[in-house]
């Protein structure tokens, strides 16, 4: 035993050497960072102030614009603010816990109201809070142009600043113009009603931009235009806009319910939506780390193999001494590197968590009070055995990667299975064919992974793991001895029938 | 065997046989190896001399037969005691010349601290201390051969097998390594190592096997294999040899060609004499002064090892290297 531990510790030093090991324990955290942090960051930062001008001949719908515009800043404004203080704010003290205005509220006090109501809230070096960008700022129109002019006359005129070829001027900055929104002073003439026919030529409202991509200020002038075209026609044809408003607002409440949680905690709630599909992110995990670690162990004997490594190994250890060392060397990497994974995204949550995305906390939340950790370490390590020991013999048998290449097509061909069905288990945990694929040891850790949270029989949880270790025993004992024959063999790698032969001889 | 009856010997065959399958790889053979001997190990390509060796560190079983090893039934029980190079080279390409050199002296139940210092003290005394800490892919061939022979005997083994030592390595290195093996038997060790290139096991050995398609053909000293083909006397003279031709001890007479490459004088010949076993060349010689035989030279020549390995195995040797 003391020289398979010899085997498996220059297994471990020398696998925790490479650069794809290294590569593999910071990607995974790296892929949870960003899915967390990348939209947060893009709404933050990504996309810059874009600046327009707007030309209003009808003059009335140009304040309409400008009105939903400024709502929807403010409305940005309130919501960073509310994130500034639940970061901020302490609960100690005499003056007890913030309570935020609502926005009602704020849109009467304002950015300095909220700020000064919490004021005395702020713990002690507290950064002071920064006014979030405004998505959009109307430039002022270039003094040669005249805003009673033909239509065309001025987007002829600004055609060259939409270009990027001059720019205009905001607050005395010259900045480049991004749209242009032209309205035409018969816009109600141009109104589209049922039944109506389109009059052919005109336009209605003009939005000037040379980007395409960025159809964000387009939809809040068409919201804020129709809306008010909207409101103007029910006062038109006699009819109360304030009823209307009030019969679009009715609905009728559907609720979603969880009959296997207690009484009266029904109410599904995000929390158990991710409950629900996190298993499925543990799943691929298992799937990546499995199959990572056992391509690493073929390679790993195929090198020692083709370099004739192998013999001097054998005039000091013995067959079983050396595949014993590969696996548990191997696994051990593996389990450090899954390990990592596991503390990096646990680390990752908690320092995420309660900041702007509820995410994080959820999912946290639901890790730390299941047993999906535990289970995919289990489910790892018998996993891991199954398909490491198939590789062990598959490797002993080939001389070179490529020829063991066509027989790793087929592992790949049955290891692609939890993958495919991996969406699909979550809707359907207990389902007839998640049960099936659950009793077949080979998709046994994936399925039942996936299933972890829905609660599977007992029969299945036991069964399937029992079925699963005796199997990883029995590939062991089966790969102990295609690898002790397979291993010093040379030339053409073995017909399944010779294979079956050594597996009949006895020791 | 003298007096190796409380010492067991470091390695016994007897009666080996391997089949695999209907081919005969190794036919009944048995030898003996004296302690602190080098054991040249020799045969054509095909011999059976690397399976003999994966049989003797139980790397492989025998079909019938028995194998002894330093007094063991089994190597696995010895593997301690036992270094291995194996004939086919190749390393850990990724990882440290010191590293490899420690590694297999801990499989061989060094500690790895130990292990770690004589990996450096070796690198240093065969002139690899440079490359300690290089990774084994940038060596030079015959480096990494250098390499794998200390990771082999890092462990000081009381018994070594060396499979085709030399082959790949240049003069200078072939001299390291044979070196590496007299140091070895100087210390009491013993070396079997294996070859077909002959003037290694006529420096190195005390005693040779010759195997040839899986038997063996010869087993014992040097001189002894030697004396298992005529003893040669070359001459050169201008006069009539006819009496020496009728001698008892001559069993063959034949011209060969100037042996120096020089011009010989005009009427000069070179003659070879094949001697009877046990014949004294010194008598040639007096029959030459009393018949008046005028010698221009009189050469007594011991055949090479190179000659008793042709000569024992010509016919099969040509015959394996061309299956």
């Amino acid at each position: 035993m003391k020289y398979a531990f010899l085997v498996a510790w220059r297994e471990y030093v020398e696998n925790a050497k490479t650069k794809g090991f290294w590569l593999g324990m910071l990607v995974v955290p790296m892929i949870i960072f960003a899915t967390i942090q990348v939209p947060i960051w893009l709404q933050k930062k990504g996309t810059p102030t874009r600046y327009y001008v707007l030309v209003d001949q009808s003059k009335s719908l140009g304040t309409v614009i400008e009105n939903k515009i400024e709502s929807g800043y403010q409305r940005r404004l309130y919501n960073e603010l509310q994130d500034y203080a639940r970061r901020n704010s302490t609960a100690a003290g005499d003056v007890g816990k913030f309570t935020p205005p609502s926005f009602d509220e704020f849109k009467e006090m304002g950015e300095a109201g909220f700020l000064e109501k919490l004021r005395l809230h702020l713990r002690s070096g507290s950064p002071p809070f920064k006014v979030p960008r405004r998505d959009f700022l109307q430039a002022t129109l270039p003094s040669n142009v005249n805003i009673e002019a033909p239509l065309e006359t001025i987007a002829e005129q600004l055609r060259p600043y939409l270009r990027g070829e001059k720019r205009v001027k905001v607050d005395g900055q010259s900045v480049s113009l991004t749209a242009a929104i032209l309205i035409p002073a018969d816009i109600d003439k141009q109104v589209v009603r049922p039944g109506a026919k389109r009059s052919g030529s005109a336009n209605g409202i003009e939005y000037w931009s040379g980007n395409l991509a960025d159809t964000q200020l387009r939809e809040e002038v068409e919201l804020a235009v129709n809306a008010e075209i909207r409101q103007r026609e029910y006062a038109a044809r006699g009819l109360d806009a304030r009823v209307i408003r009030e019969v679009e607002q009715t609905y009728a409440p559907i609720a979603s319910l969880n009959p296997k949680k207690e009484a009266g905690q029904e109410a599904v709630q995000s929390v158990d939506v991710i409950r629900q599909w996190a298993p499925s992110a543990f799943v691929y995990l298992l799937w990546i780390s499995i199959f990572a670690i056992a391509q690493m162990l073929l390679t790993n004997i195929i090198e020692e193999k083709s370099n004739r490594i192998i013999e001097v190994l054998l005039s000091s250890v013995t067959p079983g001494e050396l595949m014993m060392g590969k696996l548990f060397g191997i696994a051990a990497v593996g389990l450090t590197m899954v390990s990592s994974w596991i503390v990096a995204m646990v680390v990752i949550l908690t320092w995420k968590a309660g900041t702007t995305s509820a995410v994080p906390g959820q999912l946290l939340q639901v890790v730390q009070s299941s047993n999906l950790i535990p289970m995919f370490v289990i489910y790892f390590i018998f996993g891991f055995f199954i398909y490491a020991a198939s590789i062990l013999a598959l490797g002993s048998v080939c001389n070179t990667l490529k020829e063991s290449q066509s027989y790793m097509a087929v592992i790949s061909m049955v290891m692609i299975v939890p993958l495919m069905t991996m969406t699909f288990i979550p809707k359907d945990p207990n389902g007839l064919v998640a049960r099936t694929l659950s009793w077949i040891p080979f998709y046994t850790p994936f399925i039942m992974m996936n299933r972890v949270m829905a609660d599977p029989p007992w029969v299945d949880i036991i069964g399937t793991t029992v079925l699963l270790i005796a199997t990883a025993g029995f590939t062991l004992w089966m790969a102990g001895k295609v690898f002790r024959i397979g291993i010093l063999r040379t030339g053409q790698p073995p017909k399944l029938l010779e294979v079956l032969r050594w597996l009949r001889r006895k020791s | 065997m003298n007096g190796s009856s409380q010492i067991a010997a470091p390695l016994e065959l007897c009666q080996v046989t391997k089949r695999f399958g209907d081919f005969r790889a190794v036919e009944d053979v048995s030898f003996t190896l004296p302690q602190g001997s080098i054991y040249g190990f020799l045969g054509p390509n095909g011999a059976g001399k690397t399976t003999t060796i994966r049989m003797i560190l139980e790397i492989i079983k025998p079909t019938s037969g028995s194998i002894r090893v330093l007094g063991e039934s089994s190597a696995l029980k010895v593997r301690h005691r036992i270094g291995y190079l194996p004939e086919e080279k190749g390393l850990y390409k990724k990882m440290k010349c010191w590293a490899v050199i420690a590694y297999f002296a801990t499989l061989k139940g060094m500690s790895r601290r130990v292990a770690k210092r004589r990996a450096f003290e070796l690198l240093e005394r065969y002139g690899l201390k440079d490359f300690a800490n290089s990774p084994t892919e940038a060596l030079s061939k015959g480096m990494g051969q250098k390499v794998q022979v200390l990771a082999a005997i890092a462990h000081d083994p009381e018994f070594v097998i060396l499979d085709e030592p030399f082959s790949g390595l240049d003069p200078v290195n072939q001299q390291v390594m044979e070196d590496i093996i007299r140091d070895m038997a100087k210390r009491g060790r013993t070396v079997l190592f294996s070859t077909h290139v002959m003037q290694h096991a006529e420096r190195l050995c005390n005693r040779i096997l010759l195997l040839a398609r899986g038997r063996k053909i010869f087993d014992g000293t040097i001189a002894d294999a030697k004396r298992t083909i005529p003893r040669r006397v070359r001459i050169e003279t201008e006069d009539d040899i006819a009496p020496l031709q009728e001698l008892n001890d001559v069993v063959a007479v034949s011209e060969s060609p100037a042996s120096n490459g020089h011009a010989t004088t005009s009427a000069s010949k070179h003659w070879e004499l094949e001697l009877r076993e046990n014949a004294d060349p010194q008598e040639i010689l007096q029959v030459c002064f009393s018949r008046g035989i005028r010698l221009r030279s009189f050469n007594q020549t011991d055949p090479t090892l190179h000659e008793v390995f042709v000569r024992l195995v010509g016919p099969e040797a040509k015959e394996a290297s061309f299956r």
